[in-house]
């Protein structure tokens, strides 16, 4: 097959379709994690939470026949999972890395453990009538040639997650909940002289984390898949946590890293026509965040000497 | 002058041994606080297993006996916690110096790389194999170690993102030249063909894949010990972990000890990774550890990060992963209850709820018994 | 303020039935000097800290002032010597931060930009409202924290040695500053040890000393004579038995010691001494005047700017702390806390952790002796007198006493050619604190050459053989006979009133 046509098949209107639909599930936790960590409180329990909320959407929506009772249900657990977290964290003074993986394994076995006692499934929820999130369609959008097919007939939760970037950035930066969140992140004495509540803002940060996160798993288990299996989140808790560095710890910045990750994820699939090992480009985006985190560091190392270097001049000439 | 010395010396001695005396007190007290928050999360777990299960009891028996019903369980109970005490190690390690590396599943899984190129692509007699693949698994393990090591000691980068990045990375590598390269040409699988003779852990329990690299474990152990407590280094690596501005202050070059204390922690979670290639599968597959590292830091954590704890913390936590799989082949109960088990217990030792209130009390003790 | 008196729970009394009364509209310092007790009467004034006893009284109303924010209600605003901003937000966003202009939840950015320009604009505080905190120097940021008590309605302000950090240039922006504030109905208390200051911007100034007050003048009317006497002039003299120094050849020389820090500020402004073997050579002088970074300097914690420090002719500058040490240079440290000791660790490990790595605690290069340690640990205890039953218990179950024996334990043992100790008395009992001055005694007539900084005047007169005196970063006097010297005099050096011509 002329290489030509071979690509052309490989960097399709359908892959770009499905990146985005792969960068969701990555994005929304990404926010999520985004948020706690600007308010010093980390979540690195983004995974298990995902995970948990996947299974509640599932096991609802079947239950009671309605997708949307089935979300409702899973970002409340979601709340209530990462509630659990903040208690442990910042009433038991627990370490929040111990805790998130705890928090992780928790979810983790929980799920399966349930979903095993309700189908007899170890594997997958199969059994279980699950619905999805619906699908929209956008009348206008939809005639745009090549572009069309990427922007419309998407999951719901797909437009939900890209403009939540938008909503994050305006709550981050024009809100005043999202200063204090920011505050209480960058100098929790500065916000607390400020009077401002140190602990019931992370609080709220990581409950705000969840519900992104929950947001995310929803996705997973109704929309890009249609059934939830064990561990289907597969890392992109953690993953997401990567986006926020790559992406400078901004909005905006978080989702161009997100779309990285998850343009590689899509991409690595479709590269084994080319005969191209798949793995090479999975690892991409991650050599990349270790590349940026290094050159980040050595940045600020060198930032921090040539300031010292230029008072020194500034010493010596006015000796 | 020699009165008073004279007068001094027994009170002292009686001080000491007082003192001694509650030291002893505080770690079987430890011992004890860490088996109750085992208890306790079992009885959590058997709650939970009253809902969901019309033979609960029959269940819990299977999980608390089930691993030493037959010998050949037994032998999976010892194969399992041989990996796990490595894996504890490896934690125990950076955790000493504080120190956040999750390194060890990538220094796993380019330790079982490593071990399995060797054991494929390399020709030697007995022994002679099995060494070079082990020496070439902990090189393997050690290299790896010094990335984030260097970048957090020499730059400040934060290490939990980039040895969370770096585990993909090796997994991916391990993937790519596992499925490229090692797996039989052709083959519809994705394993590699069983290794040779020469280079695998010889088993030697029938039904049971334990074997000899259980006494490599316990070397590690030993060594381990005498490397934290008893070299030069491991003196640097402590005082790191206790302040790091009085190790700087004492003349310590924190900075390669950091360093160090992530490559050298990469040996024995590569000798984890060996075990598994040579010794529990013998070949190399996919996915050969899932998560696995991550249960080594409930280990290390359940050992207060003491190499000689380890292994008893290793063999109670393995006992329940064996007795998991086993309650849920025999009374169909989902063996992931475990799973809910060990993050209770992971919950219960990092929150201050039993820990804080102990230290509190031993701090006191302690006082009381410096006069 | 009327018959305060506080007393903290470790028995430190830190004020001592003071009062204090401010006028309004008027510039007051309140001097002194470390440890007087002027800090701890503010922080009662704003509500950090309760009053053992006494009233506070404002515009003739008793009041209860159990917070900050009761402190802020009053109209009552503090500027802390550590600035409490957010590097990453603006100046704007700082000083309205906790009371934001807003719409619905959401902030008005204009508003802000405006109430801050405003501020700024009615009390002449120059700041650029847009600006990040981490892109301005040290003067704005000060400037930005003056408006946060501002934006709150403070009518009085008590500004906490505020000139430690700045150029002079900005000093002199500040007391401009100062000056309007006052003009506009505002009472400003100054706390600060600089006299010179005091006396060019306060209107009357209140000395307190060993937690009391001993008089308020108006500043004309008080010579610098009279306020040195009244801030370090102490009714107990101490004495230290020793014997008369053998004084050697120079062992450490330090050359022209320039440091400059990250913000800008000159801590030390080209610093020269010499320190004989045999001899206590001491540095007196008020806390914040460039010690904390000279010692740093000289033990290897910290890198000079320009200059350089040569111990027995070996280069020592800008050295790790092995080096260092290697060279033959023991360091007490000013906050054995930090790293002086760590505290999860046994008194045994505290103290080999300067010569852990050679024989006889290392063999063949990587095995440790334990028992050898021990036994050394277990000898320095006798030796030191270090109270407690075992070598392995943890340094944090000792006392201060206790724990500083630890620190002079392991670095004098090591037969040092130069220790460098400062405030080596800082926090521990009265046995202890003369055992560390005969320690320090001793090792001096074994030949070390001495350099001890203490912020405790009748300490390093009392022990020096020859002393210097640092102000702002420079060497401002040096005595060589320095039992004929009384503290007043030395005082009016510390507090930078006087200075010797040529300093050698």
């Amino acid at each position: 097959m002329p290489l030509g046509e071979v690509l052309a098949g490989i960097f399709s209107v359908t892959l770009a379709a499905g990146v985005l639909r792969v960068t969701t599930p990555i994005l929304l936790p990404a926010l999520g994690g985004l948020i706690s960590d600007l308010a010093g409180v980390i979540n690195i329990a983004l995974e298990g939470t995902m995970l948990l909320a996947a299974f509640v959407g599932v096991v609802v929506s079947a239950y009671t026949h309605s997708a949307w009772l089935g979300l409702a249900a899973a970002l409340a657990a979601a709340a209530i999972f990462s509630l659990i977290l903040a208690f442990v964290h910042l009433d038991l003074k627990a370490d929040l890395i111990l805790a998130g993986i705890a928090m992780n394994f928790l979810a983790s076995g929980g799920t399966v453990f349930v979903m095993y006692s309700l189908t007899g499934d170890k594997g997958t929820s199969s059994e279980l009538a699950s619905l999805t999130m619906p699908y929209v369609h956008v009348p206008i959008l939809q005639s745009i040639p090549v572009l069309g097919p990427i922007l419309s007939g998407q999951n719901l939760i797909v437009y939900v997650a890209f403009l939540m970037v938008a909503l994050v950035w305006v709550f981050l930066y024009r809100t005043v909940w999202g200063m204090h969140l920011r505050a209480v992140g960058a100098n929790p004495d500065a916000a607390a002289t400020a009077g401002i509540d140190v602990r019931r803002t992370r609080y709220q940060a990581l409950v705000l984390s969840g519900l992104l996160a929950g947001l995310g798993g929803v996705h997973m288990s109704m929309g890009y898949l249609q059934l939830f299996q064990r561990d289907m989140t597969a890392g992109r808790g953690f993953i997401a946590l990567a986006a926020v560095f790559l992406g400078g710890r901004h909005p905006v910045g978080t989702m161009f890293a997100a779309l990285l990750f998850g343009a590689a994820d899509a991409l690595a699939n479709q590269l084994g026509s080319l005969r191209i090992p798949p793995q090479y480009v999975q690892m991409i985006p991650y050599v990349v965040t270790v590349v940026a985190l290094a050159a980040y560091a050595i940045a600020q190392q060198r930032a921090v000497m040539q300031r010292q270097r230029r008072i020194q001049v500034r010493q010596a000439a006015s000796d | 002058m020699t009165i008073e010395v004279a007068a001094a010396h027994p009170a002292r001695a009686a001080e000491r041994a007082r003192f001694q005396r509650e030291r002893r007190r505080q770690a079987l007290a430890q011992v004890v606080r860490t088996l109750s928050t085992v208890l306790i999360a079992l009885g959590l777990g058997f709650i939970i297993t009253v809902f969901v299960s019309d033979k609960p009891v029959q269940a819990y028996v299977a999980l608390l006996a089930g691993p030493l019903s037959s010998t050949a369980r037994v032998g999976t109970w010892i194969e399992d916690a041989t990996t796990l005490t490595m894996l504890g190690l490896a934690f125990a390690v950076v955790f000493r110096a504080k120190q956040f590396s999750l390194l060890a599943e990538g220094q796993l899984y380019l330790g079982a790389l490593a071990a399995g190129l060797i054991a494929l692509k390399l020709e030697a007699p007995g022994v002679l194999h099995l060494g070079i693949a082990m020496l070439a698994a902990a090189a393997a393990g050690f290299a790896f170690g010094l990335i984030p090591g260097a970048l957090k000691a020499y730059y400040g980068a934060n290490e939990i993102v980039s040895t969370l990045m770096l585990n993909v990375v090796a997994v991916r590598m391990y993937d790519l030249l596992l499925t490229y390269w090692l797996k039989p040409p052709g083959a519809g699988y994705t394993w590699s063909n069983p290794f040779p003779a020469s280079a695998i852990f010889t088993r030697f329990l029938e039904g049971s894949r334990i074997n000899t690299a259980l006494f490599v474990a316990v070397g590690l152990v030993v060594l381990t010990w005498l490397l934290v407590y008893k070299t030069p280094l491991g003196y640097e690596l402590r005082m790191v972990g206790a302040n790091l501005d009085f190790a700087r202050y004492g003349g310590i070059n924190e900075r390669r000890v950091i360093m160090l204390s992530m490559a050298l922690a990469g040996i024995p979670a590569a000798l984890a990774g060996a075990h598994l290639a040579m010794g529990v599968h013998q070949r190399l597959l996919l996915n050969i550890s899932l998560g696995l590292a991550f249960e080594g830091l409930v280990v290390a954590l359940m050992a207060g990060n003491h190499p000689l704890i380890v292994p008893f913390a290793a063999l109670l936590y393995s006992y329940l992963r064996i007795g998991g799989d086993i309650m849920e082949r025999t009374a169909a109960v989902g063996s992931d209850i475990v799973r809910v088990i060990q993050a209770t217990i992971i919950l219960f030792i990092t929150a201050e709820l039993l820990v804080g209130f102990a230290r509190r009390r031993q701090a006191r003790r302690i006082a009381h018994a410096a006069g | 303020m009327r018959g305060i008196t506080k007393v903290y729970p470790n028995g430190v009394v830190a004020n001592d039935r003071v009062d204090f009364t401010v006028q309004a509209g008027e510039i007051h310092g309140l001097v002194g000097e470390n440890g007087a007790g002027k800090t701890t009467l503010m922080k009662l004034l704003y509500g950090l800290e309760q009053p053992t006893e006494g009233e506070i009284r404002l515009r003739g109303q008793a009041v209860q002032i159990r917070n900050p924010h009761v402190a802020i209600d009053l109209g009552i605003g503090m500027v802390h010597q550590n600035f409490m901003l957010v590097p990453e937000f603006t100046v704007a966003e700082n000083i309205v931060l906790g009371l934001e202009p807003q719409q619905r939840g959401f902030i008005d950015r204009e508003k802000s930009v405006e109430i801050t320009q405003d501020l700024a604009r009615q009390y002449g505080l120059q700041v650029s409202a847009a600006a990040r905190i981490d892109t301005i120097p040290v003067g704005m940021r000060q400037r930005v924290e003056i408006l946060k008590t501002l934006y709150r309605g403070a009518e009085i302000l008590i500004l906490d040695e505020p000139t430690a950090v700045l150029t002079p240039q900005e000093t002199m922006d500040l007391f401009a500053a100062v000056k309007t504030l006052v003009r506009q109905g505002k009472t400003v208390i100054f706390i600060s040890h600089k006299l010179r200051e005091m006396k060019a911007v306060a209107d009357r100034v209140t000395v307190m000393r060993d937690g009391r007050v001993m008089g308020t003048l108006p500043v004309a009317e008080a010579t610098e004579e009279t306020l040195a006497q009244m801030m370090v002039g102490r009714k107990v003299l101490l004495r230290v038995e020793k014997p008369p120094a053998r004084r050697g050849n120079p062992v450490l020389q330090v050359h022209d010691l320039k440091y400059v820090s990250e913000t800008g500020h000159q801590a030390l402004r080209g610093v020269s001494f010499n320190v004989h073997s045999g001899e206590i050579f001491g540095i007196a002088g008020v806390e914040g005047n460039g010690q904390t970074e000279l010692v740093e300097i000289l033990t290897g914690l910290r890198i000079a700017t320009a200059g350089t420090v040569t111990l027995t002719d070996k280069a020592v500058t800008n050295r790790t702390p092995r080096t260092v040490r290697q060279a033959g240079m023991s360091h007490v440290p000013e906050d054995r806390l930090r790293n002086g000791v760590a505290l999860p660790a046994s008194i045994a490990e505290n103290i080999v952790v300067d010569r852990y790595f050679a024989p006889p605690f290392t063999k063949y290069g990587w095995w440790m002796e334990t028992g050898e340690v021990k036994k050394t640990a277990e000898d320095l205890m006798e030796e030191f007198d270090i109270r407690a039953p075992d070598s392995e218990v943890p340094v944090r179950a000792l006392s201060g006493g206790n724990m500083q024996k630890v620190v002079l334990a392991r670095e004098l043992s090591r037969s040092p050619k130069a220790l460098v100790a400062a405030q080596p008395t800082r926090g521990i009992d009265i046995g202890a604190t003369e055992f560390a001055h005969r320690e320090l005694v001793r090792i001096r007539d074994r030949g070390a050459a001495v350099l001890l900084v203490s912020a405790d005047l009748s300490e390093v007169m009392a022990l020096s053989d020859r002393l210097a005196v640092m102000h702002s970063g420079e060497i401002v006097a040096v005595f060589d006979r320095p039992r004929q010297l009384t503290e007043e005099e030395v005082g009016l050096y510390m507090l930078g009133l006087k200075r010797q011509e040529r300093v050698h």
